[in-house]
């Protein structure tokens, strides 16, 4: 019965050279496609901001088609790096500073040519980078559900409030959101890089109140849209797109400060079209587009000097670029030495 | 008659060998790997560090029993569906057989999500019973594992009554007459004759809702959440947000095997029942 599916040497020949030609098809497809640029982006806030906004703005620039990809950082980081050599799956990548780490560090973006960007030296010097330039800036604090939580939550404290039992929210630690909420909480109960277990001891004591862990960003968005969780460190932009859909959710600073870390774009090594991925960048830097995206729903926070500071930042965040500058960072090479010792131990302890 | 037909399979041949075999080699051989390039030779040690971590094997286990009970409730639900589609008229038939097939025809992404909007904390079920006053606060029927279980029930149905049907509706319905004019009542109709008849796809729907299940990565991760740690998150954390890419083929390999295990476990058992009938 088996020698039907044995092949003779020329059929099995053919289909290795069928295999050959597959292998070379991707090949021809990029070089079809010179012409067009295709952009990681975040899911929420990101996604839209750069589909209204910076997409136009691109477009009135530079004749050519561009795509736009929601992938989350440290999916662009596997994908790039599974492409390596090869041409790669998008030309501008979006990374928060872990990310840039892993990426420089695996060869996977290029030295920004700065020269070729002429609003690159309108950023404030501390928004300018070697590896790309930072055009934007998140930070996270405290979200709840006005409807549900009349008194503001103050601190990071009152998510351990037995009345939040079954209703707070975290994100698993794939996201830096997660990640930086891990390492504030630690620092706040006296914890250092060497030693988390004041961090998850505090995780373990919030475990019966925890309503949910999101397995990642895009799943948390959609709990606060059922109204799953009331309250969850979250990020400013995020909450303020949320809000302008009509979710009942509001961002408070805790007592403690706010986190917060830069967001930058990147031109891919090995590009077929390093050129538009510039084009594409510097856009981002234009006072113009950034001022644009300062406004609701998306507000955005500048990094071009040209651009003054207003709307919902400045109520909620910092009043001036000086005082964003003040907000505590994080130390994020320490943290992506250790991300997956602390994704191993996360998985472990905060468990049903 | 068999000579010519071999060319026939070649196109589907050689789509295998490059879309499965070959990244199944490269699977393998990189979870083999010592280096992260590769270069530093062969080693065993990922597959020592996975199975040789209880917390490790409690995963792939929970995995399996995830399944095992989708499975179940599956076949649980399916049996019934599948019977009535064999015994309703042509056009109640055609129609059902819509019904079943439907949720295939939307993306498992929609189809999860509407389960989110029903089993969430103010979802439409705990608000009916809210409603009702069956109970006085919600239940937490989201992120928890019998939702997980429930909705990859609803979710791989189809693949459980499309099997059990092609069985039911080629089944000769003079065997039950045959069986009910000897003397069996409906039940033991039932169990005595047409359910050994129809092993055979009730195994297949067994493999197929089985091995979807456990590796619904989608479903698993939004209903379950984070907490709720399966292969297929584990998978993924070790590759994408580890960055430890020998380590995720090496489990993902002992996760295909352990699969394959158990497939070829229903698959025995379908046989001894062929030769006991």
């Amino acid at each position: 019965m088996n020698e039907r599916f044995l092949m003779t040497r020329r059929e099995l020949l053919m289909a290795g050279g069928a295999l050959a030609l597959g292998a070379l098809l991707p090949a021809g497809r990029a070089r079809a496609e010179a012409g067009k640029l295709v952009a990681a982006t975040y899911p929420g806030t990101w996604s839209e901001a750069h589909r209204n906004v910076l997409k136009p703005a691109f477009q009135k620039r530079v004749d050519a088609g561009v795509t736009q990809s929601i992938i989350l950082g440290t999916d662009q980081v596997a994908r790039l790096a599974a492409a390596k050599g090869q041409t790669p799956p998008f030309d501008v990548a979006i990374f928060d500073p872990p990310q840039v780490l892993d990426a420089v560090r695996q060869g996977l973006i290029a030295e920004y040519p700065a020269a070729q960007s002429p609003h690159y030296a309108e950023l404030l010097p501390v928004y300018q980078d070697r590896w790309g330039p930072k055009v934007s800036m998140q930070v996270i604090g405290l979200a709840y559900n006005p409807e549900r939580i009349r008194t503001p939550p103050k601190r990071w404290d009152d998510l351990w409030d037995p009345q939040y039992r079954g209703r707070v929210g975290m994100t698993a630690l794939n996201s830096q959101l997660g990640l930086a909420f891990l390492a504030e909480l630690n620092r706040l109960r006296g914890g250092s890089s060497s030693d988390f277990e004041p961090a998850f001891r505090a995780l373990r004591e919030l475990l019966p109140a925890l309503g949910a862990v999101a397995a990642n960003l895009g799943a948390f968005a959609t709990l606060w849209q059922q109204e799953q969780i009331d309250i969850a460190p979250y990020n400013f932009n995020f909450v303020q797109t949320l809000k302008a859909k009509g979710v009942p959710v509001e961002f408070v600073v805790p007592e403690t400060g706010a986190v917060a870390w830069h967001t930058s774009l990147h031109v891919v090594a090995g590009t077929t079209v390093p050129e538009l991925a510039v084009q594409y960048i510097d856009t981002h830097l234009d006072p113009l587009v950034q001022a644009a995206m300062m406004q609701p729903p998306y507000d955005v926070i500048p990094t071009n000097g040209k651009v003054a500071l207003a709307g919902a930042v400045t109520q909620s965040v910092a009043k001036t670029q000086d005082a964003l500058a003040a907000l505590r960072g994080v130390d994020w090479a320490v943290l992506t030495e250790q991300r997956s010792a602390l994704i191993e131990r996360f998985n472990r302890e905060i468990r049903v | 008659m068999a000579a010519p037909r071999a060319p026939l399979t070649l196109p589907l041949t050689a789509l295998f060998a490059a879309g499965f075999v070959a990244p199944l080699c490269v699977l393998l051989m990189l979870s083999l790997a010592a280096g992260d390039d590769g270069s530093a030779g062969l080693t065993l040690a990922q597959y020592a560090r996975f199975l040789g971590d209880r917390f490790n094997l409690s995963v792939l286990g929970s995995t399996l029993l995830l399944g095992a009970e989708a499975t179940l409730v599956c076949l649980l639900f399916g049996f019934p569906v599948a019977w009535v589609c064999a015994r309703a008229g042509a056009r109640w038939q055609s129609v059902l057989i819509f019904l079943v097939v439907l949720p295939i025809l939307t993306s498992v992404v929609v189809r999860t999500f509407s389960w989110i909007v029903i089993l969430g904390r103010q979802g439409l079920l705990n608000q009916i019973l809210l409603g009702l006053g069956l109970i006085d606060a919600p239940l937490k029927l989201l992120y928890s594992e019998a939702g997980v279980v429930l909705v990859l029930a609803q979710v791989q149905m189809p693949l459980m009554v499309l099997p059990i049907l092609t069985v039911l509706s080629r089944l000769d319905p003079n065997l039950a007459d045959a069986s009910r004019a000897l003397g069996a009542g409906e039940w033991r109709t039932l169990w005595r004759v047409t359910l050994p008849l129809v092993m055979p796809g009730i195994i297949a729907g067994c493999i197929l809702s089985f091995a979807a299940s456990i590796t619904a990565f989608v479903t698993q991760t939004l209903i379950g959440g984070a907490r709720l740690l399966y292969l297929p998150l584990f998978i993924y954390q070790q590759a994408v947000g580890a960055n430890d890419w020998p380590f995720a083929a090496a489990v993902s390999v002992v996760f295909m095997i352990a699969v394959l295990l158990v497939v070829v476990l229903l698959n025995g058992f379908g046989r001894r029942y062929e030769k006991h009938v």
